[in-house]
């Protein structure tokens, strides 16, 4: 007995060190987050103004100024990619789910997951090699394309996932009506699927909004209005990168101005992505 | 949006290549782009091996370096290349310490180069302390800070640092990028970096265009030149050193350890690359319009101001001779 009540209170003493230590993690984990988003805050706050909203970059040296050729030139560049990425990666993801059988189906998934692990500044130079060498021309495209490929793998793998979570039955109730299989496909099963579909492209867009290293050679960068993607492009992410690393106080003050921008941004859309979900899971 | 028409059917003109030269395109770009509502130039400042890298691959409307293309780049070019000086600038010797050194920290040149050969390690080490008498040089660690990637700001210091010692000559040597030897040192990318660097690392010494420590409020040294004068980085001094030598070209430009009462020792051109005969000719021709404004009175008064050195007329009539060989 006297075993048996000792061996009871190392286990509770035990569970007490589990819950202690996982705790205080997960208090540390969110403390660290709540610390970066803090700091920005009050390194960014002050930077943030109409000026450096709407106002292009002074030459260097000179205060003043402000980043909107840089949101444009982010805008552009995402909304190119999410053109290129939502059909090929939602169609990828229908074949999946639906059609997609055995081998073929085994290596497109694998394929898929090895392209989330390439890092971004790999695709980067990938971008540069086919589209900026061959055309001898920087531009906002090749870093649309670039970026496209990074939001791939996320946008086939929640297709996927969407897809086929939607009952079998549900298609099948639209063959019996009388549908064609790509009436049901189109009508029935992908609006049903839509809500997560469209949480997949929002994460995606909130991981390239940031990214830096693949637009080095492809967008490349600029001090002026450009809104012609054929061109090289300022963004917001690697004009943080280039006044951060500069000496002057100014510049320091946009980038941090910069970072809470971007950060915003992410925040917006992973709310975004939580919201679209909420409506699905109201509804089933 | 009205405002935006002009700049939107502008033609945007692209170059990249050295940081040396980065404030005063800048500032020259943005006033060009004023000017002239139908061209924007479009400079980014990737460091002057970037430069001809980008160029090479014909990437860039033209390429900017603080050395000129060697005879290997050239080759590697496919296409004869016209090179043309478009800005000279001096290198200060600048330094982070938490005492103030009153008159500037002073250097000889045999100093410098055992300082960035690890020889010197020390703040306090008996050279410095001897050098600077009425300092109080601190018991800190030497860091010095180079540039980690290919620099045209890099081969100017290390063609000076050749030039003053045998050791850094056989050891080391000039380049645009080089095995730095010393064990506490670091790098920055472009002057931006080296400059920051600098101004964040207590015990840092580095080396940059004089308009980065200028605008950041850096301290720089005192160098002793080959003819045993005390001088600072700055415009005369640059620009004495440059008359000494008034005829420069691309095979022959080096400029560093000059002899002459005003001379200061670390200083060069930029200068811009572009096809003898481009492709486009229509870009081809905006390059060269541009190409000669930079190097003309306007654009050089812009540079006077940022602490750069104005071309000297016979370096001025070099450029425009080069540039009536780019056939548009």
């Amino acid at each position: 007995m006297i075993a048996g009540a000792r061996l009871a209170a190392s286990r509770r003493v035990s569970g007490l060190v589990g819950v202690i230590l996982t705790g205080f993690c997960s208090a540390l984990a969110a403390g660290l987050l709540i610390l970066i988003l803090g700091y920005v805050v009050v390194q960014g706050w002050g930077a943030i103004n109409p000026a450096f909203l709407t106002q292009l970059p002074h030459p260097v040296g000179v205060s003043g100024g402000g980043v909107a050729n840089g949101i444009v030139g982010t805008l552009i560049i995402v909304a190119l990619a999410m053109l290129m990425a939502v059909p090929v990666g939602v169609l990828t993801g229908l074949y999946l789910a639906i059609y997609g059988r055995g081998l073929t189906a085994e290596c497109v998934r694998f394929l898929a997951e090895v392209l989330s692990g390439v890092p971004s500044i790999a695709i980067g130079l990938f971008a540069y090699t086919i589209l900026v060498q061959p055309f001898r021309h920087f531009s906002g495209l090749s870093a649309a394309f670039a970026f496209a490929i990074l939001m791939l793998p996320l946008m086939i793998r929640t297709s996927e996932e969407a897809i086929r979570g939607v009952p079998t039955a549900i298609r099948e109730g639209a063959l019996a009506l009388g549908l064609p299989d790509y009436g049901g496909v189109i009508h029935v099963v992908l609006p049903a699927a839509r809500p997560l579909i469209v949480t997949g492209l929002l994460l995606a867009i909130a991981r390239v909004t940031g990214e830096t290293a693949p637009l080095l050679f492809t967008a490349f960068g600029s001090e002026f209005w450009e809104l012609n993607p054929g061109n090289p492009m300022a963004t917001l992410a690697m004009q943080i990168f280039k006044y951060a690393i500069s000496p002057y106080d100014d510049w320091h003050r946009q980038a941090w101005g910069g970072a809470l921008l971007l950060i915003l941004a992410v925040l917006v859309l992973n709310v975004g992505a939580r919201w679209a979900l909420r409506g699905r899971a109201k509804r089933s | 949006m009205l405002a935006l028409q002009p700049a939107l059917a502008a033609t945007q003109l692209t170059g990249a290549g050295s940081t040396f030269v980065y404030p005063f395109f800048s500032k020259a770009f943005y006033t060009y782009s004023q000017q002239h509502s139908d061209v924007t130039v479009n400079y980014q400042s990737i460091g002057s091996g970037g430069g001809i890298q980008q160029f090479t691959a014909k990437t860039v409307d033209f390429g900017a370096s603080d050395v000129p293309m060697n005879a290997d780049e050239l080759k590697r070019a496919g296409a004869p290349v016209v090179q043309v000086p478009v800005a000279l600038g001096g290198e200060a010797i600048t330094y982070n310490l938490p005492v103030s050194i009153p008159g500037g920290l002073r250097l000889t040149r045999e100093v410098v180069a055992d300082i960035f050969l690890g020889k010197i390690s020390r703040w306090n080490d008996a050279a410095l302390e001897k050098l600077n008498p009425r300092a109080q040089l601190p018991n800190l660690p030497i860091v010095t800070v180079h540039r980690s990637d290919g620099s045209g700001t890099t081969y100017i210091f290390t063609d000076f640092l050749s030039n003053v010692s045998k050791e850094w000559k056989d050891k080391v040597g000039t380049g645009k990028s080089v095995q730095w030897p010393g064990n506490n040192t670091v790098g920055g990318k472009g002057n931006e970096g080296v400059a920051g660097q600098v101004r964040q690392t207590s015990g840092a010494i580095g080396y940059v265009e004089l308009a980065y420590a200028i605008e950041n409020k850096m301290s720089t040294a005192q160098l002793e030149n080959k003819s045993g004068k005390w001088l600072f980085c700055t415009e005369s001094t640059v620009k004495t050193a440059a008359a000494t030598k008034p005829n420069v070209s691309a095979t022959d430009f080096s400029i560093v350890d000059r002899s002459g009462d005003n001379a200061y020792p670390i200083s060069g051109y930029t200068w811009a690359f572009v096809y003898e005969s481009p492709t486009d000719k229509v870009r081809g021709k905006m390059v060269k319009d541009v190409l000669s404004w930079v190097t003309g009175d306007d654009a050089q008064k812009i540079a006077g101001s940022l602490n750069y050195v104005p071309l000297p007329p016979s370096v001025q009539e070099t450029a425009k001779k080069a540039l009536a060989e780019v056939k548009v």
